[in-house]
């Protein structure tokens, strides 16, 4: 499977979903094809599991994608147990494994030598952990995942092929500012308040 | 509850022998939503994901804990300039056994991260020094640690400033 064309079946169905990515190429294609101020990239290897997470306990009501590698994973599992013990509904975890550290020089994996994310996930008390053997099987993953209210893992096996695409757009503060006023938009909350200078007062 | 207090309504953490009591309390508000950790780390990523969604949150950990989250505070909490109140454990400070080494490191590591700390030495500036950290964080937009040692954890019955 490529990975591109499993993230264009994404971008179909994800609707207004947040939609939280590790760092990588994998960052690029999503936001090529789904260009949005409610994607957040992450930078910290390991850490896109934790992060969505953390969203996904924030606003309960609001679908959260995790858009993993193996490599990442792979230096969080303990997340898995994490978000198990949570069980958030509202979360999607989904891991590309292409069974290499793509972004770090392409050395294999533990995936590589028959880790098994999806066994993983499910063992961590992930009932819901699927691979996804094809495209389609991934398109009806991801579609039954956002119509459904069920915390899920989905493991898809992709080739290392890169697809042509542009660079991320913005910084790590401009993503956040970006994505935090699209929250405030969205949710029709305040996160960031100011206050009148002393004077005022 | 100073945290609750501050406004803080989401809180990661990892326990510790002297956090126990504090851990309990955590555990027990039904106000708060709590995550009990497996690595401190994830934590930092719990709590920076919950920040972007607009809940203000706190990690309360042993500093040895704190060594395990560095990576993550400086490559999300710095980078990203989000704000988070981390609550830790001082433990190898003066007159406690068993943790020396971990002591003896853990302001020169804050020092050297930039993270702006306070040590808590009496649990009645408890309130105030939390609700004063979180003001600090949020405007700085940086995380801010209070350190906090057993001479405060140990008085039990007064936990509920924490």
């Amino acid at each position: 499977m490529k990975r591109f064309d499993c993230l264009k079946a994404l971008a179909a169905v994800a609707g207004d979903a947040l939609v939280v990515s590790s760092a990588g190429a994998m960052t690029l294609e999503w936001n090529a094809l789904h260009p949005s101020d409610s994607n957040f990239r992450v930078r910290t290897l390991g850490l896109c599991s934790s992060i969505a997470l953390g969203m996904a306990l924030g606003l309960p009501r609001r679908k959260v994608i995790a858009l993993d590698g193996d490599g990442s994973l792979l230096m969080n599992l303990n997340s898995l147990a994490t978000i198990a013990r949570m069980q958030p509904n509202n979360l999607t975890h989904i891991v590309f494994d292409n069974e290499v550290y793509e972004a770090s020089g392409s050395k294999k994996t533990a995936t590589g030598t028959g880790t098994d994310l999806v066994g993983v996930a499910r063992a961590a008390g992930i009932k819901n952990s699927l691979w996804a053997n094809s495209g389609e099987a991934f398109a009806l993953a991801v579609t039954s995942a956002m119509k459904g209210g069920e915390l899920c893992f989905i493991g898809a096996k992709v080739s290392t092929e890169r697809t042509q695409v542009p660079p991320f757009p913005i910084d790590e503060v401009e993503n956040k500012y970006r994505f935090i006023r699209h929250i405030e938009k969205t949710e029709q909350i305040e996160i960031f308040k100011t206050n009148l200078p002393a004077s005022y007062v | 509850m100073g945290l609750k207090g501050a406004g803080i309504n989401l809180i990661a953490t990892l326990p510790d022998v002297n956090l126990a009591d504090l851990l309990r309390e955590v555990e027990e508000d039904r106000d708060l939503t709590h995550v009990p950790l497996c690595r401190e780390e994830e934590g930092i990523g719990i709590c920076a994901g919950a920040y972007l969604v607009g809940k203000k949150c706190a990690a309360i950990m042993q500093n040895g804990g704190f060594f395990n989250s560095n990576n993550a505070i400086v490559s999300t909490l710095l980078q990203y300039q989000i704000p988070l109140l981390l609550l830790i454990y001082y433990a190898g400070d003066i007159g406690d056994r068993t943790f020396g080494t971990t002591g003896s490191m853990t302001e020169p590591v804050l020092q050297a991260l930039g993270i702006r700390y306070y040590i808590m030495r009496d649990i009645d500036d408890a309130p105030e020094l939390i609700k004063r950290a979180q003001v600090l964080t949020e405007d700085a937009k940086r995380p801010v640690a209070l350190l906090v040692t057993k001479e405060v954890l140990g008085r039990r019955a007064a936990l509920k400033s924490l």
